[in-house]
């Protein structure tokens, strides 16, 4: 049954790509288009830029939609460009990513271990980093360790000195862009044996993540929880994730002060289908608003080398990335290209756990059988290599040699209206 | 119309300011005295709270001063304000003095405070110069203020207040605008007090003003912990003032805007920027314009909601109602804790004050210790160290209080605040909550109260006086059996048992045997952990030295030697050092004993090792503990066990607020005492019967035999969001309400129920001598476990 699915679900997002573009159909939304969509698929099966797709943009009519980048010709090749990134500019120990980019949080039972397991094959091939999310750390992805990210968010499900001992960056989850201020939620439903097992919580009962963190209330009870996890695993990376409130720039400083060596800030415009509707879009600062806040604030503060500015929230494209970094980012956090890399339609049935037709954003045994880790893998890493391609073919084209030096570049961009 | 609100008419009124600085958490202490403390003896508490503040401000106040020490008389000193000027430009003194000073007041002295080269200190910023001016408006001049203001039907004295506080607000305006340069500034110019602040942290304030030997009733001591802008002034650090007094301040206030908004109506425009400065303005507007008694003032900032409210008497609250009603938009909203120094006309005597916010989320601690002083302060550790010193100085009766306790913010039970007083004229030392009722210190030896005592010794030292004690006690630390000898010691300090002298005295005397019996054991301290012995029985590990966090701190030398082989550790001369049991990873089967004073987050993360501590716990210990044990032989701090998911604890005193809050799993906890509130909340620990977790609530003291406390838990919610879980509440005159559980609801206690807490309350009878069967007996008469235990459960769980 599980095979029979899978194999018409993997026929259906190879096909539609190619098929042109359907007229009437119900597929994605002015942020996310159907063109966006298919693009995505395509490149996921290709590995290469669609042809007649457009695969830049969206339709959203705002942010990174009406930004582009002043072109110009250079002599520079594009395999010359490096896209590599360091995540450590405070203290010994570096992290170097190859890409720009990294997987944000998604915790075994907001997504099916098959999807996780996937996610952290590309991140090792492809040199980069996956998150767990707060939902515990399941023991398969041991093998990828030095490429994953713990989460340790206001719920802490799941988290022990094992899971803090066994990542590369621990990040800590203060809020979320698509629901700041809200907490998490994982509804009964999702909440099977297996799940309930990996946040030692009882099954089929709600489990509730709260906002905010209660030992934490203020920027020295943030030092100390810093602190403690330093204590816990000395060495490791501490990444702060928070949403963009007003005042995100005297956040992200009291980050930095506190000892983060990334400061993670989420924008409004991402979170899955569990979001609340009301919520997403209209609390948090757009991204794009957020980051060069934060990029000018903590080069006046005279501490923008020795951190990570890492931007999330609405990164679909690599073009989405660049603007992200010309704005002042050192790289992005994304999470809905992913799923939509292995078949999420965008269809906004995240929160139930049997709601997902692909088998992503489920827990169910059946539904989590139609992605399978290696497949999904492929496809992860073919739209990476298609995203570094056209990175570096846009940094050649704008003369620089390497997506460092695009930081903070926002004379290269242009408004289009 | 308020006369003094409608003379604030005529000052230049600036545009409302948009905060510019933001601050989070503080290190914060103060301290009054029945006999008057030099300044030294704040040094070794703010350091050691250093790692609350980041040295970007740090201040300090004193009230009660020492006439001859300021080169004044004993009248001068009473009847001056002392108008104390911070020049940032030293040039500006003339110009202020001849805009401000002369012309308006009789200057009786003035003087330039000492300074120590603040270059010497490590100190980045110069500190500002400060002259000292004492001063009485001119007559003349407070006529016509006096005329001009209309304000003829005031008191001359408050007449004169305001004509000082109008004076400084001019002269800030002019020397210190937060638009303009900074030159000068008012510190403060209240009567016999007097504030010092500077770019650094609160320790570095006293050598750089050479306050060492400043003798006062009342201290306060603050380190700030700014986290915007790049450049820094002594204006923005604490304690800001009002007119008679200082107040400092850790947390801050969500409702910034709309408190500007209720001072600016009340013609009040702030001037450096902070939610502290506009709390101290408040302060003054409550008590100075309107002049509400404390009681109605300390209701103004934290109002009395939900359960407590409806619990107060019908008089208070129609009272409380009214101020509600007109205070309830500018009381500050978030989370604060404020110290406030004070000497105001209409107290007794000089007084320091502590006032925790309704939903007490900052830490805080009060403290006694006899008839002589009283401290109030972030962390216990801070209040010790503070008596350590004194005590090795002779000035205290001991290095620990009598008494420490937490305030419950907003509540009908103490109204989650304190004052201090130190009578003017008689020098008595006064302790009182919101309410104005009394604390005291109660001695053991007041109650002769039957106790199952297991260790033999108990029953001589009810005779012993001091020396015998010491004797006795060094008599058992000479023993042989090192670890023996350690034990029994350690046994003395934990129980409770009659005696002569104060428990405190006790403690002091046992703290010295200790370190005699742990000397005979393998051990190392900061300079010898690299020459470590073999691993044996147990290491003795002197922990005055190590740091208190990082790399190199005692959390993490407690992993070195436990992956050497160590198997047991016992860590002395603790001073707040945190994490401790943090960072042993899974299955851990070390056992840790803690003397003296661990700091935050003990035991957070652990999974399969033993922690005891011989004494008190402090704030956030127990985070996500996954398995093993922790033992604390007295009270914890806030937030003890957040998203806990196994293992076992046990208290053998209270816990402040927020216990096991988000937890899952199966925890097991037995708290003899109470919490303040939230315990348990969102609490999702599965069904107890079938393996998963719950909390034993005695509501007892065991400072004097059992005691049942008024009521087992004052709080208004208990298991309130909570999906899973029990609580079994020690309740046999059945005082616990429905109406507390929000979310809760009681279930029959079974006899499946009592065997699964019996083994837990056997375990908690060897460790603290609480006996099952003193738990069982009510009124004299021992009863059936469902006739004194209670069950509450989720209200949504079936059974």
């Amino acid at each position: 049954m599980a095979e029979k699915h899978r194999a018409h679900i993997r026929r259906g997002i190879e096909l539609l790509p190619q098929l042109g573009l359907p007229q009437d159909s119900a597929l994605g939304d002015l942020r996310w288009t159907k063109e966006l969509i298919l693009a995505t698929w395509w490149q996921a099966l290709t590995g290469k830029s669609p042809e007649n797709i457009e695969h830049r943009i969206g339709a959203s009519g705002g942010g990174f939609d009406r930004l582009d980048f002043k072109l110009s010709s250079s002599g520079i090749a594009a395999e010359q460009v490096s896209l590599s990134i360091p995540l450590n500019r405070r203290d010994s120990g570096q992290v170097t990513l190859s890409l720009p980019w990294y997987g944000g949080g998604m915790s075994l039972g907001s997504v099916s271990l098959n999807f996780m397991l996937s996610r952290a094959m590309a991140a090792k091939a492809a040199g980069t980093l996956t998150s767990t999310g707060e939902g515990g750390y399941p023991s398969e992805l041991l093998p990828y360790k030095d490429h994953v990210i713990t989460q340790v968010a206001t719920g802490m499900f799941g988290v022990s000195e094992e899971t803090i001992q066994s990542c590369r960056v621990m990040e800590f989850k203060y809020a979320q862009g698509a629901k700041p201020g809200l907490g998490g939620h994982l509804l009964a439903d999702k909440v099977t044996a297996e799940v309930a097992r990996m946040r030692e919580s009882a099954e089929k009962t709600s489990l509730y993540s709260p906002f905010p963190f209660h030992s934490v209330y203020s920027v020295e009870d943030h030092k100390k929880h810093v602190d403690w996890v330093k204590t816990v695993h000395p060495g490791v990376l501490v990444s702060v994730k928070v949403s963009t409130p007003i005042d995100v720039e005297m956040v992200a400083i009291g980050s930095y002060d506190a000892g983060a060596h990334i400061i993670h800030i989420d924008g409004g415009y991402g979170g899955t289908g569990a979001a609340p509707e009301i919520a997403k879009k209209n609390i948090a600062m757009p991204i794009e608003l957020a980051i060069p806040r934060v990029h000018r604030y903590l080069s006046s503060e005279g501490v923008r080398d020795k951190v990570t500015l890492i931007a999330s929230g609405g990164i679909r494209t690599a073009y989405d990335v660049a603007k992200a970094i010309a704005l002042g980012a050192d790289g992005c956090v994304i999470g809905t290209a992913e799923t939509i890399a292995v078949g999420c339609t965008h269809c906004g049935n995240c929160e139930r756990g049997r709601g997902c037709q692909i088998g992503i954003c489920t827990t169910d045994e059946l539904l989590g059988q139609f992605i399978q880790p290696e497949w999904g893998a492929r496809r992860l890493l073919n739209l990476y290599s298609s995203w570094a391609a056209q990175l570096r073919e846009l940094l050649a084209s704008l003369g620089l040699k390497s997506v460092q030096e695009l930081r903070g570049r926002k004379d290269l961009l242009v408004y289009r209206r | 119309m308020n006369p003094l609100t409608a003379a604030r008419r005529l000052l230049p009124q600036g545009a409302v300011p948009q905060r510019s600085e933001d601050e989070g958490g503080c290190g914060v202490i103060g301290a009054a005295s029945a006999k008057q403390l030099e300044g030294k003896y704040l040094l070794t508490a703010l350091r050691q709270m250093k790692n609350r503040g980041n040295g970007k401000g740090g201040g300090i106040a004193a009230a009660g001063l020492d006439a001859r020490q300021l080169g004044v008389s004993a009248r001068v000193l009473e009847e001056d304000y002392i108008l104390q000027v911070a020049y940032l430009d030293p040039s500006a003194r003339d110009e202020v003095e001849s805009r401000f000073i002369t012309p308006r007041f009789r200057v009786d002295k003035g003087r330039e405070v000492a300074m120590r080269d603040y270059r010497k200190l490590g100190l980045e910023v110069p500190p500002p110069k400060v002259v000292q001016y004492f001063v009485r408006a001119l007559p003349a001049e407070l006529e016509s203020f006096i005329a001009k203001h209309h304000l003829a039907a005031l008191t001359r004295d408050a007449a004169e207040d305001e004509f000082v506080y109008q004076n400084t607000y001019l002269l800030n305006s002019a020397f210190y605008s937060s638009l303009q340069e900074k030159r000068a500034f008012v510190l403060s110019h209240a009567k016999n007090l007097v504030v010092f602040k500077l770019v650094g942290y609160g320790d570095d304030v006293i050598p750089c003003y050479k306050l060492e030997n400043l003798r006062a009733h009342v201290w306060i001591g603050h380190h700030r912990y700014p986290t915007k802008g790049a450049v820094w002034h002594p204006g923005g650090a604490h304690p800001f003032i009002g007119l008679h007094d200082a107040l400092v301040h850790n947390g801050d206030f969500s409702n910034y805007s709309s408190t500007v908004a209720y001072l600016a109506e009340r013609g009040i425009t702030p001037l450096f920027l902070t939610d502290t400065e506009v709390a101290a303005l408040l302060f003054d507007v409550l008590r100075r314009t309107y002049g509400y008694p404390l009681e109605y003032l300390i209701e103004a900032l934290a109002p009395t909601t939900e359960r407590d409210f409806h619990l107060l008497p019908p008089e208070k609250q129609r009272i409380y109602r009214e101020i509600q009603t007109v205070h309830l938009p500018s009381s500050p909203d978030g989370p604060w804790f404020f110290i406030i120094a004070a000497n105001a006309p209409q107290s007794s005597g000089y007084e320091l004050i502590g006032i925790t916010d309704t939903s007490m989320l900052r830490p805080q601690v009060f403290a006694l210790q006899g008839k002589e002083l009283g401290l109030i302060a972030s962390e216990r550790q801070a209040i010790d160290a503070m008596l350590g010193s004194l005590h090795e100085d002779g000035k205290a009766a001991s290095s620990r209080a009598d008494r420490y306790w937490n305030a419950r913010g907003g509540s009908h039970t103490d109204g989650g605040a304190f004052v201090f007083t130190v009578d003017r004229a008689t020098r008595e030392l006064r302790c009182a909550d919101k309410f104005g009722r009394e604390i005291k210190v109660q001695h053991p030896d007041s109650a002769a109260i039957p106790y199952d005592i297991h260790n033999a010794d108990s029953g001589r030292i009810a005779a012993m006086d001091l020396a015998a004690f010491r004797k006795h006690a060094l008599g058992i630390a000479a023993g042989k059996d090192k670890l023996a000898a350690v034990e029994a010691l350690t046994g003395l300090m934990n129980l409770r048992y009659p005696s002569k002298e104060p428990r405190s005295a006790l403690l002091d005397v046992l703290d010295e045997a200790l370190v005699k019996a742990l000397s005979g054991l393998p051990r190392c301290s900061w300079a010898t952990q690299r020459k470590l012995p073999k691993p044996g029985e147990a290491l003795a590990v002197d922990c005055q030295d190590f740091p208190v966090e990082g790399p190199e701190s005692a959390a993490r030398f407690v992993v070195k030697a436990s992956r050497m082989g160590w198997k047991r550790l016992l860590l002395y001369h603790l001073r707040g050092h945190r994490f401790i049991g943090s960072g042993l990873g899974p299955e851990s089967a070390l056992r840790v004993d803690c003397y003296g004073n661990p700091g935050d987050y003990l035991g957070s993360g652990l999974d399969g090792a033993e922690v005891h501590v011989h004494g008190a716990g402090q704030d956030q210990l127990c985070q996500i503990l996954k398995s093993g044990k922790v033992v604390i032989h007295g009270d914890v701090g806030q937030t003890m066990g957040y998203a806990a998911k196994g293992g076992e604890i046990f208290i053998r005193g209270n816990c402040a607020g927020r216990p096991l809050i988000n937890a899952v799993g199966k925890p097991r906890v037995v708290i003899n005492g109470t919490c303040l509130d939230y315990l348990a909340e969102s609490f999702m620990a599965g069904d107890p019967l079938k393996g998963g977790g719950f909390v034993v609530l005695n509501g007892i003291s065991a400072e004097r035999g059992i005691e049942e406390l008024e009521t087992p838990y004052p709080g208004g919610n208990l298991l309130s969001l909570a999906s899973g879980g029990a609580i079994y509440v020690r309740d046999p005159q059945r005082k616990v309400e429905e109406s507390q559980l929000n979310g809760g609801k009681f279930a029959p206690f079974t006899a499946e129920d009592w065997k699964l807490i019996l083994p837990y309350l056997q375990e908690n009878e060897r460790l603290f001598d609480i006996t099952v069967g003193l738990l069982l007996t009510v009124d004299g008469e021992k009863r059936a476990p469902e006739d004194v235990y209670r069950k509450v459960v989720p209200a949504g769980m079936r059974h």
